[in-house]
């Protein structure tokens, strides 16, 4: 029985084409935006394009705020399924910078007590944007292969380390309000030129494991890095993520699909419900490989052999 | 008259003699300074770092005693390059003097031979027409014609006259003087102080010049720093000077080990000094009361200075008075001007020390603030060129190993280190590598108006004119700023692959002037990035770092 529904939050970026395409129901979130109040979290751009919303966000990033769905949110959307019938798998964004799990928790119990038989799955995916979205492509391709509810959720919770980011967020002041950095943040608005190279921790968020100084250095660290941790790239659809560097990310893609030949390499946007999160800087791409280790060890001596080649 | 031997005594007057004389010419040396840009002021560097060790030193019959603490003091307040030489110089002459009471003319040969080869010794990349080569010359061209008999007058003389040759050959040594049509203010600084030792020898006193106190001895202190909400647990600075005395009130044993070994039990940093029977104490404590009566078994206070640390000194004390938390890292450096200061400090920098607009900062302020940070490691960014020797000389005093100095040349070079550095990475020689990476391959280019006129190969400048430099040397003259920016820029070899362009704007330049230069360079460099930062630097309008 593989009639079931694969729902993720806001988190997951993926564009109306992708979830229509993979059959995936998104849940909205909330996005406070100057002037506006509180509004649906969106994934088109339509009243804004890309580069005003993230060079407005940049002048005043305190007046934005996001909030992921309500508990009742979360009850009337498990309820409309379970009605069906429909057992449900909800991935929800890490749950180390949202509370977006434990909302669907709450709710989750609400709606077993009035539906006891009801199947709602909740799997955190320790992941955000874009990499978060590829991990439900990946369970979507395989529930089409026929793949039971069962199959797929423990394909999640045993996978979702093995999903990669590649890249460099160089505008660290959004992370860094978040309260994930230590460092002064005023100083990593002004990261001129110097591209911190991340990648996902056991924990769900992203930890810098290297600086590469200048673009070219960053793109042939990222390119190495890539080669030694991907998995059958030529099995792959690798996402390209970024917020406001849409030119990079044209040249990073022609870079994988030359080197990695991917079955498909895809720019998507991060839309304002992790965006206003990241802030403009991120550029990065999400790909399957090899585990991701608990204490990332691996994944700096690689960053560390590989920026020391780049000098 | 002729003098065959000197003593301590002798040495310190002729000294005290020498310095008196270099203060007295400080300002012409200060104007053979060959920049058109203010950046190093050698008089009044030499005289500072002298004066630091005629402060310093332990008046006394034995010579060698005296030189020693003297050359200690030095080694403690050199600041800028002539500085560091200077008390390198001396540092070779009293090591060579240890065990020389007095100083006959064999011993004054040695001594003045050992200083030179300290000093080239002490420099990196040693420069010609220079200190360096007066000292040398100075005695290699006597030294065969000093003899037993030889009277200290005599050869004083000699050197100084040898010296004095080689001063007027500088310009030929080092193009930079003789475009600016000077010779090298550090040489005319040291025979300066020979000069002044000789005249002691024949009599002529010169009058020392009384100078007010610098600032940073008496610190005003924010006092709401400290009020009825406030913890405490930083302590009291406790300095004092106990007079022991001979009534038999008072203990009549002491001994330097154990008096420190009993400190210990009432706080830390501890330094002792004894000078016959006057102790001279600093400890930070919670308890001076402790500290009081313990110290009144052995005398009474000639000084007392109590100090609250958790106030904080103000700016005047150029260095923030409070110990840190622990950290893997820390990070010191020195900037001029109070934006850059909080610029750097808002980079994440432990320490920020204001170099002022000379950016003359002595070892002993780097030592002080080796005290003031609680660290494994500890990276120092000088962030000039004069500064490094000091830097290094500090390292080198504090015998400490945790300790790196990264040798930015400028604020830009410190804050692509600043930038490249992983707070996160618990490795810290990771850390400290990335720091390094950082300052490579980063042009500065820096832009202001010329205090001088000056020449230099094609290069001339008049007073007032707008002058643009990379990497120290001038590039650019006229009358736009932007212009000489732009100019400069493109004389960087490697333009083309340089990505990055960060703009630290000057304390005097208004806001606007950002949104000019940006729309000149961004169009002449479309594909570079470019941040500006209000830098609030004083000298340099603009400072620009290129990666």
């Amino acid at each position: 029985m593989n009639d079931f529904i694969l729902m993720a939050d806001a988190g997951c970026d993926l564009s109306a084409k992708l979830q229509e395409q993979y059959d995936i129901k998104v849940i909205n979130g909330h996005l406070v935006l100057p002037g506006k109040g509180d509004v649906p979290s969106f994934m088109k751009w339509e009243d804004v394009t890309r580069e005003q919303f993230y060079t407005e966000l940049k002048k005043n990033p305190s007046d934005y705020a996001t909030a992921p769905a309500n508990l009742t949110e979360y009850e009337n959307a498990f309820t409309s399924f379970v009605k069906e019938g429909k057992a449900v798998i909800c991935v929800t964004i890490s749950s180390a910078i949202s509370g977006s799990l434990d909302f669907a928790t709450a709710a989750r119990k609400n709606v077993l007590q009035n539906y006891p038989d009801a199947k709602i799955e909740l799997i955190d995916s320790l992941r955000f944007g874009p990499g978060f979205g590829l991990m439900l492509v990946h369970a979507s391709i395989l529930r089409s292969e026929g793949k039971t509810f069962e199959e797929v959720s423990d394909y999640l919770v045993k996978n979702r380390n093995r999903f990669h980011q590649a890249g460099w967020l160089d505008d660290l002041s959004f992370v860094a309000k978040k309260g994930r950095i230590t460092h002064p943040k005023a100083f990593f608005g002004t990261l001129a030129g110097i591209k911190p190279i991340g990648e996902f921790d056991s924990g769900g968020l992203t930890t810098v494991l290297g600086k590469a100084k200048g673009a070219k250095a960053a793109y042939a660290v990222l390119m190495k890095y890539i080669e030694a941790t991907i998995e059958d790239p030529e099995d792959q659809y690798i996402f390209i993520a970024q917020t406001n560097r849409y030119p990079q990310a044209e040249v990073y893609k022609k870079m994988i699909e030359e080197k990695f030949k991917p079955k498909a390499v895809f720019i998507n946007d991060v839309f304002p419900f992790c965006g206003i999160n990241i802030g403009p800087g991120l550029m990065a791409a999400y790909y399957m490989g090899k585990p991701i280790s608990d204490d990332l060890s691996t994944e700096r001596a690689l960053i560390e052999k590989f920026i020391a080649e780049a000098k | 008259m002729s003098t065959k031997r000197i003593n301590g005594i002798h040495l310190e007057k002729m000294i005290k003699n020498g310095l008196a004389f270099l203060q007295q010419h400080e300002e012409e040396v200060n104007r053979l300074n060959v920049f058109p840009v203010p950046d190093g002021d050698t008089g009044t560097n030499m005289v500072l770092t002298l004066g630091n060790g005629v402060r310093f030193a332990k008046s006394g019959e034995d010579a060698g005693a005296y030189l020693r603490s003297l050359s200690d003091g030095m080694l403690l307040g050199a600041r800028g390059n002539s500085g560091v030489i200077l008390s390198q110089f001396f540092r070779g002459f009293a090591v060579e003097m240890a065990r020389c009471p007095v100083i006959g003319p064999g011993e004054l040969r040695n001594g003045l031979i050992r200083g030179y080869r300290t000093a080239y010794e002490a420099v990196v990349h040693p420069v010609e027409g220079t200190i360096l080569s007066v000292t040398r010359e100075g005695i290699e061209h006597i030294r065969s014609q000093i003899t037993r008999n030889s009277s200290i007058e005599s050869i004083l003389s000699m050197y100084i006259a040898e010296m004095r040759k080689t001063l007027s050959f500088t310009p030929e040594m080092l193009s930079v003087l003789k475009e600016a049509g000077v010779v090298d203010s550090g040489a005319y600084g040291i025979i300066l102080i020979f000069e002044g030792m000789l005249k002691c020898l024949y009599g002529e006193v010169i009058d020392p010049v009384e100078r007010p106190q610098a600032p940073s001895e008496t610190p005003l202190i924010d006092l709401s720093l400290f009020n009825e909400n406030s913890e405490f647990s930083d302590g009291y600075c406790t300095e004092f000077i106990l007079q022991r005395l001979v009534n038999s009130r008072y203990q009549q044993e002491f001994n330097r080990d154990n008096f420190i070994s009993e400190l210990r039990f009432f706080g830390n940093s501890i330094a002792v000094v004894v000078d016959g029977m006057r102790v001279k104490v600093h400890i930070h404590t919670l308890y001076p009361s402790k500290v009081i009566a313990f110290a009144q078994q052995y005398g009474e206070f000639l000084t007392f200075k109590m100090e609250n640390m958790q106030v904080q000194h103000n700016e005047h004390d150029r260095i923030i008075g409070t110990k840190k938390a622990h950290k893997p890292l820390a990070v010191i450096a020195v900037v001029n001007g109070e934006g850059m200061r909080s610029l750097f400090e808002s980079f994440g920098c432990d320490i920020v020390i204001d170099g002022g607009t000379t950016m003359n900062t002595s070892s002993a302020e780097f030592l002080e603030a080796f005290d003031h940070v609680d660290a494994d490691a500890v990276v120092i960014l000088p962030n000039n060129p004069n500064i490094i020797l000091a830097a290094n000389q500090a390292v080198q005093l504090s015998k400490r190993r945790d300790i790196t100095v990264i040798e930015s040349r400028s604020v830009a070079q410190g804050y692509f280190a600043m930038a490249m550095d992983i707070p996160d990475s618990g490795d810290v020689k990771y850390r400290i590598s990335q720091m390094q990476s950082g300052i490579e391959n980063i042009a500065t280019v820096s832009q202001t108006v010329a205090s001088r006129g000056y020449s230099y190969h094609e290069i001339s400048c008049r007073k007032g004119d707008e002058i643009a430099l990379l990497d120290g040397e001038i590039v650019s003259v006229g009358s736009d700023y932007a212009k000489t920016i732009a100019d400069t820029l493109s004389a960087i070899p490697d333009i083309d692959d340089k990505e990055t362009c960060v703009v630290f704007r000057g304390a005097n330049v208004p806001a606007e002037r950002e949104e000019e230069l940006y729309e000149l360079l961004s169009a002449r460099y479309p594909l570079m990035d470019f941040e500006f930062i209000n830098g609030g630097q004083e000298i340099y309008h603009w400072i620009i770092g290129i990666a």
